[in-house]
């Protein structure tokens, strides 16, 4: 059977905020890279989180080095990735029933720290956020802003594409590594989706692959990355709740931060330690905790309707007494240049926030460009990332207001929740990351906003769907399953969430994709047939 | 900051918080379409009501402050009857129509508002009180000369006590005057104790489609304020439709006092046939010519709801023989707008007007009809106007024309609505 190979400077295994953040620094050194990722961009905790771009309060009080970490790279990408991000400032608001003594330490490990805080009255905090409750212990006021992690992850490699022809490739599962004298020679892949054997030939390989990182770290034989899996669950709101972030000042507990995403907001989250990252999904317990948290702190999320909830695993570092406590593990990052391991060329990043991605890229940057004897300096923290034409659509409304200006009214709207267009699931098909392989209706909905409104793909699966098939992307019955896979994936976060209007919405969704497509008998034909 | 504040963009979800009952905001939405997929408004201008509401959950005030789409919503509520969620997407239409700048609001609306304010008599057709008086007055007169049998029928104006106090749509006083009389002809018949009122006597409300919600409720209050004067115990509104919503919803959106009860003429039409007080028939419809209905909207869906539907099919099917109705379809609460409501004949958008009343028009084509008859001003000018315009070949007719047609006191000059085949049917016998 022939093997399909490829070849690079740079392997950098996962594809999200840390990997595509290396492939973008190495793009700028002239350091040509393959991205890889087992599913696609954004898949693990990069895709899996609030969006907040901390501004390091919410560590300033157990961890001052992550804090101020925060504080800095917040800076930074406020700077040069504005378009990625709402700086819409943050409370830090303890409550009725909160410990007064813990809230008023709170200035001064914000000062510690180098995070701007300002103490608010009660009424200058409800001022600021009408929906926060009468009785406020203490509140102040930081500089929280939120980040699409869906856009910045795109724009790194779509920017790394432009620069050198760095390229992408999805679906691409690490098998193993051919190892010579402890040399890294080839990462031995397959493509999950054509089942080919892959094989991609590198000089440095950079295992950038978040909560996997240690599982591929062990395929390279290098036993030193030891992680703790912490499963966050977070709800998402209809309709944006806040103005600007919100967050419960305490020791971080479940349902303690709203954070606005666009037109959107997103409450959590939990903190569960769990033993495997995969086939992770939100619970029950965990939404009602959440939402009784959260409702403490802001009560209107009791009358919010929520659209959906997802889970999220945080690959934390291991330490002393953090197996029992992922909330007690470093928020930290390490970088692991395997070297006592044996291995020269290979190195694993590992840890981290989104927040402090770039950090971390320039960090992992620095040892590939001197393992490789490139002396160009990192330049992520001054070059501006640069907006792609065809990566604007994860932003909420963007497709909207592009549809509505144009006035065009032969580009029909797919997703009417989120009024995006046929001519923006266009400019995915042809230039989104990934666009060269086989773009999927989850792919597309990766990319833009679509099957992420109130009705949860239940109108724009199958609208986008048809599309793709008159585009001809889908030419065979694989683009059924592939959207009733979709309808079923965004089923796991709408069943933990079902009550109030989300109810009649998801039984109209059951209408039509049982009732009038027969999805459902679809799936019992198939699996009478592998029977 | 106020919903209906000038030149300002609005924050329509917090609009819609504040108007719409709770549970029925827009965060109810479940985006099935069926409000889009029934609006004749969908497609023009890029909008329909669906779009609507998601543009408003995605922070879109500034387009759904300024698109023109807000005037070629009729505000029928045709997709608040059907939304199984209960959202009414007309209100907020009616918030974005205040918010314009009144400048750029369309002209025909602003200027039939403006004429209304000018006097007491609050016609939109600029008619003032003494005008209308004297109008009526030289009118009986012609009446009076010209056919001896009603040389008695009085018209009485602010007769104070009287039953009924009946409003008159200023199209007939101000542009056909003899049309009035086929109305008085049924009252004398039926031995009505009714008055006009000299102030308040107009059947328009243009103030309530500008979206200007004070103008609308000071229509309203002069209105109240002069039939609450008289003392009568019933206020019956005219054959017009926005007449009769515009006071039956403003006396209980603005919590006004009105000491009488509101009614549809086409009730009590209905009533004084089931009395034997009106004893028409279709006896004179020898030819089989058939009839339609255009069920209002703002007497049927906004208002009384369906007994309004069936008090005119009846007095329609007793009228021309029930071989020869043939319902629309959809119709009754469920009936398409015709597009000339909401102020839209008056906007100046006549392509819009007519592409939206071209599903009108295919309804009123398919039941095969003759004649379509309507109670309502609105409905008459625009379905004659897209059948005009699409080559239709029906009439539309008021409902006193045809009563006064079976009772055979139709005069001659009283027959402009009908067609030729018509013109010569049961004409009163010479005296």
């Amino acid at each position: 059977m022939s093997v399909r190979i490829y070849e690079a400077d740079v392997l950098v295994i996962g594809g999200g905020a840390t990997g595509s953040g290396v492939m973008r620094d190495l793009a700028l050194r002239g350091i040509n890279c393959i991205l890889i990722d087992r599913k696609d961009l954004n898949a693990g905790a990069s895709g899996g989180n609030h969006g907040l771009l901390h501004s390091g309060g919410r560590y300033a009080t157990a961890d001052a080095e992550t804090a101020a970490e925060c504080r800095h790279e917040g800076d930074i990408l406020k700077r040069l990735a504005p378009e990625c991000i709402d700086d819409c400032g943050g409370l830090f608001v303890a409550v009725d029933g909160d410990d007064e003594a813990f809230a008023a330490k709170f200035p001064e490990h914000c000062r510690v720290a180098g995070i701007p805080c300002e103490a608010l009255s009660a009424a200058e905090a409800r001022e600021r956020e009408p929906a926060l409750p009468e009785a406020i212990l203490a509140a102040y006021a930081v500089p929280d802003a939120t980040i699409d992690p869906f856009r910045i992850v795109l724009e790194n490699v779509g920017h790394a594409e432009r620069l050198n022809d760095s390229s992408y490739l999805p679906h691409m599962e690490i098998e193993g590594f051919e190892i010579i004298d402890g040399t890294v020679a080839k990462a031995l892949c397959r493509d999950r989706r054509s089942g080919e054997a892959v094989e991609i030939r590198a000089l440095q390989f950079i295992n950038a692959s978040g909560a996997w990182a240690e599982k591929v770290a062990r395929l390279a034989g290098c036993s030193d990355v030891s992680l703790l899996y912490s499963k966050g669950t977070l709800l998402i709101s209809n309709t944006r709740v806040t103005n600007g972030v919100v967050n419960r000042l305490r020791l971080p507990d479940d349902g303690d931060i709203l954070v606005p995403g666009g037109t959107v907001s997103l409450l959590g989250t939990s903190s569960v330690t769990v033993d495997d990252p995969d086939g992770i999904a939100p619970t029950v317990p965990e939404v009602d905790r959440i939402l009784a948290e959260g409702a403490a702190m802001l009560p209107v999320l009791n009358e919010t309707r929520f659209v959906r909830a997802f889970s999220g695993v945080r690959p934390l570092l291991k330490s002393a007494g953090s197996e029992a406590d992922g909330r007690k593990a470093n928020r930290g990052f390490a970088l692991f240049d395997h070297e006592d391991q044996g291995l020269s060329n290979f190195a694993t990043v590992a840890g981290g926030k989104f927040t402090t991605f770039r950090l971390m890229a320039e960090k992992a940057g620095d040892l590939v460009a001197a393992r490789l004897g490139n002396a160009e300096p990192c330049k992520t923290n001054l070059e501006p990332l640069p907006s792609g034409d065809a990566l604007r659509w994860t932003e909420p409304g963007a497709a909207a207001r592009d549809w509505y200006k144009r006035a065009d009214p032969t580009d029909m709207v797919l997703c009417e929740c989120e009024m995006v267009a046929r001519s923006a699931v266009d400019t995915i098909l042809a230039d989104a990351p990934g666009a060269e392989d086989h773009m999927s209706l989850k792919a597309i909905a990766l990319r833009s906003r679509i099957g992420k409104g109130a009705c949860q793909g239940a109108f724009c699966s199958m609208r986008v769907t048809s599309h793709l098939y008159d585009r001809g992307v889908y030419d065979s019955p694989d683009g059924l399953r592939q959207m009733r896979d979709f309808v079923n994936e965004r089923y796991k976060g709408i069943r933990p969430v079902l009550w109030g209007a989300q109810m009649p919405q998801t039984e109209l969704a059951e209408i039509l994709h049982c009732g009038l497509a027969g999805m459902d008998l679809a799936a019992a034909e198939e699996g009478a047939d592998s029977k | 900051m106020g919903a209906h504040s000038r030149g300002n963009t609005l924050d329509f979800l917090k609009v819609a918080n504040d108007l719409l009952p709770d549970g029925a905001s827009y965060d109810a939405c479940v985006g099935c379409g069926i409000c889009a997929s029934g609006c004749p408004a969908s497609g023009l201008f890029g909008m329909d009501p669906r779009r609507f509401i998601n543009m408003a959950m995605l922070g879109m005030n500034e387009e759904l402050s300024t698109t023109p789409w807000v005037w070629a919503c009729t505000q029928c509520k045709r997709c608040a009857y059907l939304c199984p969620m209960g959202i009414d997407v007309s209100q907020l239409v009616g918030a974005a129509r205040g918010a314009w700048a009144t400048e750029d609001k369309p002209k025909g609306i602003v200027r039939s508002c403006a004429a209304q304010k000018l006097d007491e008599s609050t016609s939109a057709m600029g008619l003032m009180s003494e005008d209308f008086v004297e109008i009526v007055e030289e009118t009986l007169e012609e009446l009076h000369e010209n056919q001896p049998r009603f040389a008695d029928l009085k018209v009485p104006i602010d007769k104070k006590g009287a039953k009924f106090v009946i409003n008159q749509n200023s199209r007939e006083p101000a542009v056909e005057p003899e049309e009035m009389a086929p109305l008085w002809k049924i009252l004398d018949y039926v031995g009505a104790d009714w008055t006009y009122s000299s102030k308040g006597w107009a059947a328009e409300n243009f103030c309530m489609f500008t979206g200007d919600t004070e103008a609308w409720k000071d229509m309203v209050e002069t209105r109240v304020d002069a039939m609450n004067a008289l003392e009568s115990e019933i206020w019956i509104n005219t054959e017009c439709g926005h007449s009769f919503f515009t006071i039956w919803q403003g006396i209980e959106k603005f919590g006004l006092t009105a000491n009488f009860e509101a009614e549809s003429l086409v009730t009590y039409y209905a009533q004084w046939i089931r009395e034997g007080k009106l004893p028409v028939n279709s006896d004179w419809n020898k030819n089989n010519v058939k009839f339609t209905v255009q069920d209002p909207c703002q007497l049927v869906r906004k208002s009384i709801g369906d007994q309004a539907a069936e008090d005119l099919r009846f007095v329609v099917k007793t009228l021309v023989g029930e071989e020869n109705f043939v319902d629309m379809q959809p119709c009754r609460s469920a009936n398409y707008c015709c597009g000339g409501g909401g102020g839209f004949l008056q906007a100046g958008m006549a392509s819009e007007r007519r592409a939206y009343g071209k599903r009108k028009f295919d309804q009123v084509i398919a039941t095969e009809a003759d004649y379509v008859l309507t109670p309502c001003h609105n409905c008459h000018s625009q379905i004659e106007d897209v059948g005009d315009h699409f080559g239709g070949a029906y009439t539309v007719t008021h409902l006193w024309t045809l009563i006064c047609l079976s009772l055979g006191i139709l005069g001659p000059d009283e027959r402009k609505y009908l067609g030729p085949d018509l013109a010569d049917i049961n004409l009163p016998e010479e005296e």
